[in-house]
Formats: C-alpha cells, structure tokens, sequence
C-alpha cells in the first residue's frame, strides 16, 4: 500500500462526511476522524503475514464484534475467528494459554476486573491510542485501561448504572399530585440520594388491600457490590476501596456516606423487598419487568433488552445514575480487547483492534446494544429504542465516574472484606463504621 | 374365598421412606423440566412457581435453533462414547490381573491408580493443556478423549476391581483344566458373567465424560466444543437465559436417562453383583 492510497482513501472519508448534511456535520467529523486516524494507522503498520486472527470471547462480546469482524475481514482480507467461551471461560483459558507459553488467541476480550490480572501479559496498545481516539473515549475507560505505564487494552464496548423507572406511574396526574402534597417537591425521575429514597417510599404499597406489601418502590442488591461503590463515588471519594497510590480508604467518610444512604431503603424506609441478601442483578432485574418495582438502577443495557411480553414494555423511562455531592457516578462495566504477548499474528490482531475502535457503532445493533466510543453512542441517542443511550452517555463521562481498583487482588478484596461488609451492614444490627473499619483491616492484609 | 390383603405398617412406612427419597433426588430434576417448559416471561417469577401456569416449548425450540448446541451434543456423544471405550478397554483387563493374581505390585498398582481421583482436576488441568498443546491434539475429538480417559480409568478401575473381586478364581483354574488359555479363559468365561458390572462401570465412565466441564473448556475451542460448554454459555455476564439453559439441559439429560433405562437390568445386575456370595 503507497501513500497516494492513504491518502486518497482519508479524503474519500472527509467528503463522505461533509456531504451528509450541516446537522450531522460535527458527529460525522468526529466519526471520520477516527476512521482517518484507524485507516492511517492500518495502513503505516507492516503488512501482516497473517490471514486468520482468533478472538477469544464470552458469547455476550462474539455478538457485539460479529459485524465489525465481518467488515474488516472483507475490506482486509484477514479472516476472523471466534472462539466463545462462558464468562469465567475466558479468564480460564486466558491464563492456561499464558501458561503455556504460546497462544491461539490473537486477541482476547477481557472483562475489566481481569485487566490488572494480565496487564504484564499483554502488548502495550499506546500507539492505538490517538487523539482522535482518545477525544472520542469516556475518560474512566481510558484509565483503566492505563496499567504499568501502558495502554493493555482498547475499549471494546461500555456499561454502567442508570436509573429506570416506570414512566406510567410517574406520569399519573393523581401520582404526581400525591408526591407534590406528601414531599413538597414534584414527582420527576430521581436525581438525588434524597430524591430516590422519596420516591421509593412513596411507590411502597398494599395494593391489592390483604395488609401486606406487594408493590416496592425499588430493590436492594445484597449479592454484588458495585451499586454500593457508585454511591462512594458520588458522595466525592478519591477512589473506592483503594485512592491511587494503593492506600485503603475503604473507611473514609464518602464510603460510610455511601453504606448508610445503601441501606436505608432496607433498615430505615421499608422500600424493598426483605430479603436483600438473596437479590442480585437477576432478581433485581426481574423484579423490575415483572411489574413489581417502580425503579431500579441498572446497567443500561437493560433497557433495549426489556422483553416484549414484560408487564414494564413501553412503560419504562430512564435517566442518569443518582448524583451526590460530587455529582453523577458509576462504576463502569467496559470489555477490553488485548493482544496476548504470545500471539502469533500480533500485527494483524493490531489492526483489528483499531478498525474495531474506529467502527465501534457496528457492535449496537447486536441484541446488547453496547459501544465504547462518545460518537458510536451519539451516533444512535434520538434513535426510538436507544433513549438509554444519553443517559449512559452522560453517567460513563460524568467526572466523578472512575472504573474499580486495579489490583491484582481486586476480586478477593471484594469476596473478602466487600461484599461481607456490605452484606452485614444489611443486616441493620451493625455499626456502618465499624463494619468498614473491620474490613479495612481484612484489605490490609490481604495486600500484605 | 378371596384372602383379605394383611395390612402391614412396616412396609407402609418403608415405602412412603422410599418415595421420600426418591422424591428428594428427582425434585431438581422435575423443577428442572417444569422450568424448561415455562415461557420466557414467567421463567424468574419472583415468588417463583413450581408448575408453569402456561405450557411453552418455545425454550426448546430456540436451542434447537441454534447451531452450536447440535454440533456440541455431537462431541459431546463421540469423546464420551470413545472414553467409556478407551477406559473399559484398559480397566476391564488391568482390574481382572489385579485383582484375581494379587501381588504387592498389584495393591500399589491400584493404590496409585486412585491417586489421579485424589488430586484436584484443576490442578491436572494446566500439565494437560501443555501436554496435548505440545503434541499438537488441542481442540481435537482425540485429545479431549485422552484427556477424559485418563480421569475414568482410575473410576473404571476402581469398579471393575470391586466386581472382580466377586468372581471365585476356581471360574478361570476350571476353564484351564477345559483347555483354555488365561485369555480364552478370560475372554470367554470371565467377561460373560461380569457383563452387569461392565454395564455399570460403562454407564458410570459414560457420565463423568458427558458432564465433564473443565477439561472441555481449557482443552477445546470451536472446533469439538462440546455440550455442558454451550450450555454454559446461556450464562452470560449481561444475563442468565434460565429458559434456554434448562431446554439445553432437559435434553442433554436425555441419552444418559435413555441409556439408563436400556441397560437397568444389567446395571441391576451389576449392582447386586457378589452380594449373595459366600
């Protein structure tokens, strides 16, 4: 490939941009930009010898990839192949080719969690990250993917927590007048910590007369931690669990904040369903479409995903995560792809990942409607069955949104010292302080 | 004159015990099945039910849909119906010599035979994937098979010497004064009449290889990915797909119940093998 074709090949993309209309003009620039610096980038790197690259994936990411493989494979020539695997699967097969010394996989789509875990087995993707590139990503995707003074891994799609809500009740004239006369304050989709326990009270009821709750104003998740986490963020923590010199801070004010505004729904309100430590984001989720909460906070995805014969269809509204006092945040849930150190096609593995990032909106018409990039997700935000799409957009780039800690010993913290704690404090018999105080001690040493 | 049947409290009670039991074994199974034939809606009710208000076969009908599950149940089928061959052709012999011309080399033959049933498959998992990688057998029907081979070996050993040990050694000295060699003799007497702990020990050897998981997974791709993989794929980070996952399951259950059921007067047989002897 000689220059006059790169270059013929960026202007043919400008002039496809520019004539698409004055609207669409600064979306289209951004777009094209990323295709430019992504086609750029494809053609300055050596021609690969390779003709198959195989990406090691959950099923989940093989349908979100499906279409960007297919194009690049016909613009490239190079073929790929997915190898789809369960969740732990990957983490699983991941670590045995590392083992091994020699790797099938080319690239490998890793959950978050995992990046520290193989970040020293992994090529460094720096010269991916342009400034196209880098203008176009959610500032807490870029860093968790920044591990050891390198780029391990260029997003591949994003999620986080937002607010969903049941938009019939919040749209009844009689509802709407009942919250105004009882809290003072219309009745709109929660903003605030305060907000959403109002209106989770408030949703709370008996409704068919037998004396007993049948109907909640939201749910609480005793079997994860993340949700818990989003609050310590909002309520201004530098960090959560660890600040970024690797200090425990687990039993700062923000994360005690955070556990007690966690719980009230529970121990103070009644506005969930009792047994908290048995809900998950299964249940959590189900309880929702089966018409039995009012609100929930959730991963976006949810929202396209809501079933057609759900009790909720066509009822559900949705906004950004809760903000504190240091605004909107969320713990993002981002897919990372990376290039094994072992791979044999590394170069090819490269270029796939670059016309991935750059063909990002590609992944949204997959059944999980998930992408990485500001543009991808513009690209579709005032399309009807995408209203999620602003709102997620918002919470992933709001500053306060950072991504979990990268230790290697992220995931025994939580099972460790986390998750007990969260689960105790849910008990409504413990000192919140206490609790944190405890499990800082257990993170402590763990880390030793 | 009809005799009036005897009203017997023992047997009653050792009945309804039994139907207890058996109940207690079969609930995961029936909820299972009942969940399996729920429509999609209705599969996570919370409270759950039990029954399924609407009948549906639309959970079955999306994994028989799909092109993964049947070429997985193909695998699967083909490094079961392999490994129960390849065990029974190395255990059958070795449980008959250990076990009927009894050495200390024989003892501390089984003794280390069971030591691969003592060891963590996880930690046998990494030396597989590096062995079969270097041999160049990833991903393929033959690798997964001596993977899985090596695992139901020490199990089929381990029955076949408990049958073995039944068999009185006057069977084969008698076939020997008929004219017989030590192989004719085991060949032609012996083998017969363990023919119920055979069937046992196959069926047993079929079922630790037809659910095996972790091996599948760290020694497989696309190519022989085999069933209790896909099926675990309906688990996805972004949702448990309960429906589809118990179709999947309902109808992986079936050829070991099918076998089961094919095979129950040997394996009743078998079972029983050796009980009246003195």
């Amino acid at each position: 490939m000689d220059v006059d074709n790169v270059v013929m090949a960026i202007m043919l993309n400008f002039i496809g941009g520019w004539s698409e209309g004055l609207a669409q003009r600064q979306e289209d620039l951004m777009r094209n930009l990323l295709s430019a610096s992504a086609l750029a980038l494809i053609f300055m790197v050596a021609p690969a010898n390779a003709e198959t690259i195989n990406i090691l994936v959950e099923g989940g990411g093989e349908m979100l990839q499906k279409a960007v493989a297919e194009k690049f494979a016909a613009e490239t020539g190079i073929e790929v192949k997915f190898t789809v695997v369960p969740y732990q699967g990957v983490f699983d097969k991941f670590s045995a080719e590392i083992a091994s010394g020699s790797s099938a996989f080319d690239v490998v789509t890793i959950d978050v969690v995992w990046n520290a875990k193989f970040a020293g087995h992994v090529e460094d993707l720096s010269p991916l990250f342009t400034d196209a590139v880098r203008s176009d990503l959610p500032p807490a995707l870029l860093a968790d993917a920044h591990l050891g003074g390198k780029m391990i891994g260029m997003p591949a799609w994003a999620n986080a927590e937002i607010v969903f809500y049941r938009k019939d009740l919040f749209g009844k004239p009689e509802e709407q007048k009942a919250f105004q006369e009882k809290y003072g304050y219309p009745l709109a989709p929660p903003k605030t910590w305060q907000q959403w326990r109002d209106m989770a009270k408030f949703f709370t009821r008996d409704t068919d007369g037998d004396g007993k709750t049948d109907f909640w104003g939201t749910d609480t998740i005793g079997t994860f931690s993340e949700e818990w986490m989003a609050h310590v963020l909002q309520a201004g923590s530098p960090g959560v669990i660890l600040d970024e010199d690797g200090n425990v801070i687990i039993d700062n004010e923000a994360h005690k904040q955070a556990l007690e505004f966690y719980i009230a729904p529970h121990c103070t309100d009644h506005s969930v369903p009792e047994n908290v430590n048995e809900i998950g984001w299964g249940e959590a989720q189900n309880l929702f479409y089966q018409g039995k909460t009012a609100m929930m906070k959730f991963w976006a995805h949810a929202y396209k995903m809501t079933p057609a014969d759900s009790k909720v269809s066509g009822k559900v509204g949705v906004a950004p995560m809760l903000a504190g006092e240091a605004g909107i945040a969320a713990i993002p849930g981002p897919w990372y792809n990376v290039v094994p150190s072992t791979s044999q096609h590394k170069d090819a593995a490269k270029k796939f990942i670059a016309f991935a990032i750059a063909n990002n909106a590609l992944g949204i018409e997959a059944p999980l409607g998930l992408a990485a990039t500001n543009s991808a997700y513009r690209s579709y935000s005032g399309k009807p069955g995408y209203e999620h799409f602003t709102p997620l957009l918002e919470t992933l780039s709001a500053p306060a949104t950072q991504g979990r800690p990268m230790n290697e010993k992220y995931q025994e913290i939580v099972d460790e010292a986390v998750l007990p704690a969260v689960q105790q404090a849910l008990t409504c018999k413990e000192d919140v302080g206490e609790l944190l105080a405890n499990a800082r001690e257990t993170i402590e040493d763990i880390l030793d | 004159m009809r005799r009036t049947p005897r009203f017997n409290i023992n047997g009653i009670l050792v009945n309804a015990a039994a139907l207890v039991l058996v109940l207690s074994y079969a609930l995961p199974y029936v909820y299972l099945l009942m969940t399996s034939i729920k429509p999609a809606a209705d599969v996570q009710q919370i409270p759950p039910s039990f029954l399924p208000a609407v009948v549906s076969l639309e959970n079955f009908r999306e994994v028989l849909q799909s092109s993964a599950l049947p070429k997985a149940f193909a695998s699967s089928l083909a490094v079961a119906v392999l490994t129960t061959v390849l065990s029974l052709a190395v255990a059958v012999p070795a449980a008959y010599v250990a076990t009927q011309y009894r050495r200390k080399i024989t003892t501390l033959f089984l003794l280390f035979a069971l030591v691969t049933r003592m060891v963590p498959s996880v930690s046998l998992g990494m030396p597989l994937f590096q062995l079969l990688k270097s041999l160049g057998l990833l991903d393929t029907i033959p690798g997964l098979v001596l993977a899985h081979t090596s695992t139901a070996v020490p199990l089929a050993l381990l029955l076949m010497s408990a049958f073995f040990e039944g068999v009185p050694k006057e069977l084969e000295e008698a076939a020997r004064m008929d004219g017989c060699t030590r192989f004719q003799a085991f060949r032609k007497i012996i083998l017969p009449v363990m023919i119920g702990g055979i069937a046992v020990t196959a069926l047993f050897t079929f079922i630790t290889s037809w659910n095996e998981f972790l091996y599948a997974l760290l020694l497989t791709s696309e190519a022989t990915k085999t069933a209790p993989i896909v099926i675990a794929e309906y688990n996805s980070v972004y949702g448990l797909a309960w429906g589809a996952m118990t179709a999947a399951a309902v109808l992986y259950s079936l050829p070991v119940i099918v076998v089961t059921l094919a095979l129950q007067k040997q394996i009743v047989g078998g079972l029983t093998f050796g009980a009246v002897k003195g």
